[in-house]
């Protein structure tokens, strides 16, 4: 780090936390402004938990008994009209649950029996079931929760957060996500938009080997890669000198000093088998049908315990996989994609909290939207019917560790659990709430983009939720 | 700010309604905003063109309770005081527009003759060659884009030198590094015309072919094999690869391109006999030729286990086909309409099934494309395949007898064999391979498509479900993209062969058809400039962005149809402009005001492509195999890069190692594994047309770049090509290096820290580091 760039640092009182710097802001430009982190920080690493495709409030964690009364009926026109993607609102039979709901933890949170292994964990959870936004396709509301704007361009919470916070590990990518495969949407999702390329997300691989290439050549020893890696730094920092407006020339100096030191750790990081028997069986890792997701959250306390700031996993593949988005049987489809993922989520809450880790680390398990509380297609009973289409209006999603205090409920939906009703919170303020809990102040974590200073949370959002996650 | 500049002059409807009766006044709205749509498309089942139709109304009831505005669901919709809220996707109508709406209704709704239907959106509107704007510029191109940065008060960047020239042209017609007796002969050339010379003899190149087919490949998701868990070898693939970049070689004029690639069987029907052909007459070869296009339709993602249900893998295929045509040929994102009305964009639920009828009755089928002679040769030695074949079998028959002796044995376990079975399976063993040495090799086949009789009813699939069946829909061509010919058939289509295919090639390449020429240019300006006229060259509907120079698109449009079609006189034209050929240096304020360009007042910087990445190395180190076409080659990776592959023994690794020195368009392209080299530089995935590449600069990028393999025998390859080349002065080599990689020779300062660094490292990690360059992967 230069002398003029480390007096910079502590100048604007960023201090430690920022230790990374010198990958992450080569320049002073890069850096946020000092007034954005002034609030008390509860959390310093979030995991998202993507449940791709939109999960069902209604089969998971927002019982709604009347469904079951009027299955088969048209809604009741008191509950008005919404537009809906794929299904007609006003034309489409209510469909029932056949979930059955129990009160969990001291704070009896309710939740569905597809939910047996986070049940246990409901008093670390802060549930809230008011969420909404008015994003009702796949890109649209993928890039609502993701970057804050149903277009693309924007860039996303992951990138807002390293942005503001700098990276704790020098030698891991601060910003890490792993796929299932395929999504509905693309790499915009975790793209640093108009923030410096360095914040973009970096996506691992799925399989045993999550990073290639981390061996060096054999006539390489560290020390003359080392010294390789300084003549190379020399000729593209010159090659950048000129051309100083391009952050990819910057991120790209970057990445191979953070290459160069992810070719100690990451190995590390990537043997899973050093875990221990009861760890990965924690994980659900034991288990073929839980194997896959266990893997990838074992792997996300691993990044976190490393000191990787933003973490986000997904369930679900759109390619040659399945994902929530149960517009057919949706019953089935959410047996499925719940085995697939509730011992694991389970098991990483356990593992974080008995690690200590849980205080610092916040976790965010949702989707882009709830589903309907009408059937999608038919009624008769085949391979097409009984499912759910997709519902922004009101929807669940659910926060723990990170100074949320758990066990508690925000926000309902109507009778039906078409609208949020209650306490409603929007994406911004979800955005708003999270960036808070980090000490980043929404409003003042902006960077300067086409001649206007931009947020992740627009001219929207509020953080009127945190004092309530946190008491 | 610049959006909103650019948005602002593309609002026709912003005046206001002063000097207007109320009729006249709404009417200019609704003509505007609303009947793109609610027109002759029907959107929701609603028509606003004629009073009638308005009091009768949509799916949602009546539009309009004459003096009731309040009771209006129209009125209603565009105050978005309810649940329907009008216009959807983007900004509502103003105050003003609102206010003229209510006071029309409330005056009793007079409405006299029909709304005009003529396209509102812009893209939908006929292509009108719009007036060249005065200015200096020789080129009209500098024209458009001179007025439009002087009105935006942008300074644009100098002109870039000759050496930047050459290097980003070869890398933006050929994909490769120029070489560098071909840099000193452009730098030295003297002749006012040298820059045009260049561009010539780039295009009349071969390489140029391999590099512009990949990007119509991103287009149209091209892939060696068929996705999803079964992902299956589509092993004809690579003739359409072929075709392609013959096509694109030969200045093939575009409409024929698209004709030849919807329709070529139809259009050209006299070669659908091919067996019957002794030997194969030249007609019957370019026919043949042609019809290779149509493979385009052989090519998606689609799950094989649909084969099972027939109508449900037909539903997939035509879904797959119609979004694939819209995507590449209309620049439109149909996928919606597929189960709904589209929700932004005038393209109905029947739109989409009558396109879908258009493949109605075609199917993709795998046939001969040899004369009779080949399938000769092949059947008067077949008796030698069923020769080989009994060899297996009795290979199998022996190992199933000692496997039934060791019955007990837990599953999986190695079978034990005596000496004899020993010795008689190596015998047989050997004998196979002899055997299927002599065996005659399969004479060669394509996926075209072909027609089956009788062509089946198409219907509206509700939800998409093709056990659903709706309306049943005749085939056509959406009604808001102005209007298209019928398609005549007999009143019985049981029996008839079909040219609907021909009617839609006829439709997109007509000189009316608002969209493929559009689309197109802004596709090929896109892979010019880095970025299109407009943004989103898959998306000219309403979700997609509004073009930054509506007229520069228009003129280009205007131009390809009048020069024929001609993707090179395309070429020439964008090259020989002021714009392309700018510094991409930063104008400070230019940059303040428009740091994305896109008034382009400098040369975008471009990140190279993975293919190009990959290419360049070959080529810099001196190991790029030229050889053209062929059957896909698949290159050894290594344990751990295999490791994301579900099935290994699904990546058949081509024997001939000069082979894996081919250039990128070469190799395989499988679905469900991307070759890790290439993922990571953001390759398509092949799932769907890919309008524009990624551009990621992440940490596993370097380490492919330091510790990959290819890159480190790359660099002893670049090594060695240096000691050869240069010979043993290291002044010499460290200038090839700089030279054959960079195009230029290392500047004093470089030299002397490439000269001070050689010595211990030695000249393959010098080779290496070069190859690391950021210089090497960015074209100025």
């Amino acid at each position: 780090m230069s002398i003029n760039r480390r007096a910079f640092l502590e100048r604007s009182g960023l201090g430690l936390g920022w230790v990374a710097a010198n990958w992450l802001g080569q320049r002073a430009q890069a850096a946020p402004p000092a007034a954005a982190k002034t609030l008390p920080a509860s959390a310093k690493a979030v995991i998202s938990l993507f449940m791709h495709g939109g999960p069902s409030h209604i089969e998971l964690f927002d019982p709604k008994p009347a469904l079951n009364r009027l299955h088969g009926q048209l809604v009741p026109a008191s509950f008005g009209h919404v537009q809906l993607q794929f299904s007609k609102f006003n034309e489409s039979p209510v469909l029932g649950s056949k979930r059955t709901f129990q009160r969990h933890g001291q704070a009896g949170i309710e939740m569905s029996d597809l939910l047996p292994n986070l049940a246990h964990h409901a008093d670390k959870l802060a549930v809230i079931k008011s969420m909404y936004h008015d994003g009702f396709t796949h890109t649209a509301a993928l890039n609502f929760l993701n970057n804050g704007w149903p277009r693309l361009g924007r860039p996303s919470v992951g990138s807002w957060v390293v942005y503001g916070l700098g990276s704790e590990s020098d030698s891991l990518p601060a910003f890490v996500v792993m796929l299932e495969g395929g999504i509905k949407s693309g790499p915009e999702v975790w793209s640093s938009g108009f923030l410096p390329a360095v914040y973009q997300g970096t996506t691992l691989r799925q399989g045993p080997s999550p990073i290639l290439n981390l061996k060096r050549p054999e006539s390489m020893t560290s020390a003359s890669q080392r010294q390789w890696l300084d003549e190379l730094k020399w000729f593209n920092e010159r090659h950048r000198e000129p051309r100083r407006e391009d952050s990819a020339l910057d991120a790209r100096i970057a990445s191979y000093e953070l290459a160069f030191r992810m070719q100690s750790t990451a190995p590390e990081l990537a043997d899973l088998s050093k875990e221990s028997a009861a760890t990965r069986a924690l994980y659900g890792m034991d288990d073929p049908r839980t194997a896959d997701f266990g893997a990838r959250c074992l792997m996300a306390r691993r990044l976190v315990e490393r000191g990787v700031r933003f973490v986000q996993l997904w369930s679900g593949n759109t390619t040659g996989g399945e994902d929530w988005d149960g517009h057919k049987q949706c019953d089935a489809n959410h047996q499925r994609m719940a085995a697939k993922t509730d011992k694991p989520i389970a098991g990483l809450l356990e593992d974080l909290a008995k690690r200590g880790l849980l205080d610092s680390t916040l976790v965010v398990w949702g989707g882009e939207f709830g589903r309907t509380p009408t059937s999608d297609g038919s009624m008769n009973g085949g391979g097409d019917s009984l499912g759910r289409d997709h519902n922004p209006y009101g929807f669940t999603i659910w926060l723990a560790g990170g100074g949320v205090k758990g066990g508690k409920v925000i926000g309902r939906t109507d009778e039906i659990g078409l609208r949020q009703i209650e306490d409603g919170v929007h994406v911004h303020d979800l955005h708003a709430s999270i960036l808070a809990l980090l000490g980043l102040d929404h409003t003042k974590l902006t960077f300067p983009y086409q001649g206007r200073d931009f947020r992740l949370t627009d001219v929207h959002g509020s953080t009127a939720l945190v004092p309530r996650l946190r008491t | 700010m610049l959006r909103m500049l650019l948005a602002l002059s593309l609002a026709p409807a912003a005046t206001s309604a002063q000097n207007a009766t109320p009729e006249s006044a709404a009417r200019r709205i609704i003509e505007a905003k609303c009947v793109s749509c609610h027109g002759a498309s029907k959107m929701a089942g609603l028509d606003l063109r004629q009073r009638p139709a308005m009091l009768t109304g949509g799916a949602r009831g009546a539009a309009i309770v004459p003096g009731k505005p309040e009771d209006s669901l129209l009125y209603r919709a565009v105050k978005r005081d309810g649940d329907v809220k009008m216009p959807p996707g983007k900004a509502a109508l103003g105050p003003e527009e609102i206010d003229a709406i209510r006071a029309w209704i409330a005056a009793g709704a007079p409405w006299t003759g029909e709304a005009k239907s003529a396209p509102s959106w812009w893209s939908f509107r006929k292509i009108i060659r719009p007036p060249v704007p005065a200015g200096s510029a020789s080129s009209p191109i500098d024209r458009y884009i001179n007025t439009a940065l002087s009105k935006a008060g942008l300074a644009a960047a100098p002109p870039a030198d000759r050496r930047t020239l050459i290097r980003r042209l070869s890398f933006n017609l050929h994909g490769l590094p120029p070489d560098p007796a071909d840099v000193d002969r452009f730098l030295n050339d003297k002749d006012p015309q040298a820059y045009e010379k260049l561009i010539d003899r780039l295009l009349e190149s071969p390489r140029y072919g391999e590099r512009w087919g990949r990007h119509w490949l991103d287009v149209i998701r091209y892939a060696d094999t068929g996705g999803f868990e079964t992902d299956v070898l589509l092993a004809n693939a690579w003739r359409y690869r072929d075709y392609v970049i013959r096509s694109f070689n030969n200045d093939k004029p575009f409409d024929t391109f698209v004709k030849e690639q919807i329709a070529a069987d139809e259009i050209w029907p006299d070669n659908l006999d091919l067996a019957g052909a002794y030997e194969m007459p030249k007609s019957k070869a370019a026919n043949l030729e042609r019809r290779l296009g149509t493979s385009l339709y052989s090519l998606g993602a689609l799950p094989v286990e649909f084969t099972f249900f027939g109508d449900q893998w037909r539903a997939e295929w035509q879904a797959e086909a119609v979004e694939t045509t819209a995507a590449a040929f209309l620049g439109l994102t149909f996928n919606c309409a597929r189960c709904h009305d589209h929700k932004f964009d005038p393209i109905s639920q029947k739109d989409y099934y009558r396109l879908s009828a258009v493949f109605a009755g075609s199917e993709d089928r795998e046939v001969p494309i040899v004369s009779q002679m080949g399938i000769f040769e092949y059947t008067r030695h077949q008796a030698k395949v069923v020769a080989a074949d009994q060899l297996k079998r009795r290979l199998q028959l022996l190992d199933a007898a000692v496997r039934e002796r060791q019955k007990s044995l837990p599953k999986g376990a190695k079978l034990d064999y005596t000496p004899e079975e020993r010795d008689q399976r190596e015998s047989l063993l050997r004998q196979l391979g002899e055997a299927y040495m002599k065996a005659p090799t399969l004479y060669a086949k394509a996926n075209l498509l072909v027609h089956t009789a009788p062509v089946p009813d198409t219907h509206v699939l509700a939800g998409g479900e093709f056990k659903q069946k709706g309306e049943r829909v005749t085939p056509g061509f959406p009604a808001s993209l102005g209007p298209a010919p019928a398609i005549d058939e007999p009143a019985d289509t049981q029996w008839f062969i079909p040219r609907r295919r021909k009617a839609l090639a006829e439709w997109l390449t007509s000189r009316d058809h608002p969209l493929l020429a559009r689309v197109m240019v802004n596709r090929i300006w896109g892979w010019h400039f880095g970025q299109g006229l407009v943004a989103t060259p898959n998306d000219f509907g309403r979700q997609g962005d509004a073009p930054s120079h509506p007229e520069l698109l228009d003129w280009l449009a205007a131009e390809l149809i009048e020069n024929g079609w001609s993707l090179k006189k395309l070429h020439r034209q964008i090259l020989l402009s002021d714009a392309y050929q700018r510094s991409s240096q930063a104008v400070p304020a230019s940059l303040a005001k428009d740091s994305e360009n896109r008034l382009l007042w400098r040369m975008n910087r471009r990140r190279l492509e993975a293919e190009e990445i990959r290419d360049n190395i070959l080529a810099t180190s001196g190991a790029l195999n030229a050889k053209m076409f062929g059957e896909p080659v698949v290159p050894e990776l290594s344990r751990e890069e295999m490791d994301g592959m579900r099935d290994p023994s699904q990546w058949p690794i081509t024997a001939d190692p000069a082979e894996h020195d081919r250039r990128s368009v070469y190799l395989f392209v499988k679905r469900s594994f991307r070759n890790p080299m290439m993922e990571v530089f953001n390759s398509p995935d092949a799932s769907a047309s890919c309008a524009r590449r990624e551009e990621s600069t992440v940490a596993p990028q370097s380490l492919a770049m330091m510790n990959g393999e290819f890159l480190t025998k790359s660099a002893a390859r670049f090594a060695a090509r240096l000691k050869k080349d240069a010979g043993p002065d290291p002044a010499a080599q460290v200038d090839h290096a700089w030279r054959l990689a960079l195009g230029r020779p290392p500047d004093a300062e470089e030299q002397r820290r490439a000269l001070a660094y050689l010595p211990n490292a030695g000249l393959d990690k010098l080779c290496l580091l070069v190859l690391n360059l950021s210089e090497m992967i960015y074209v100025d």
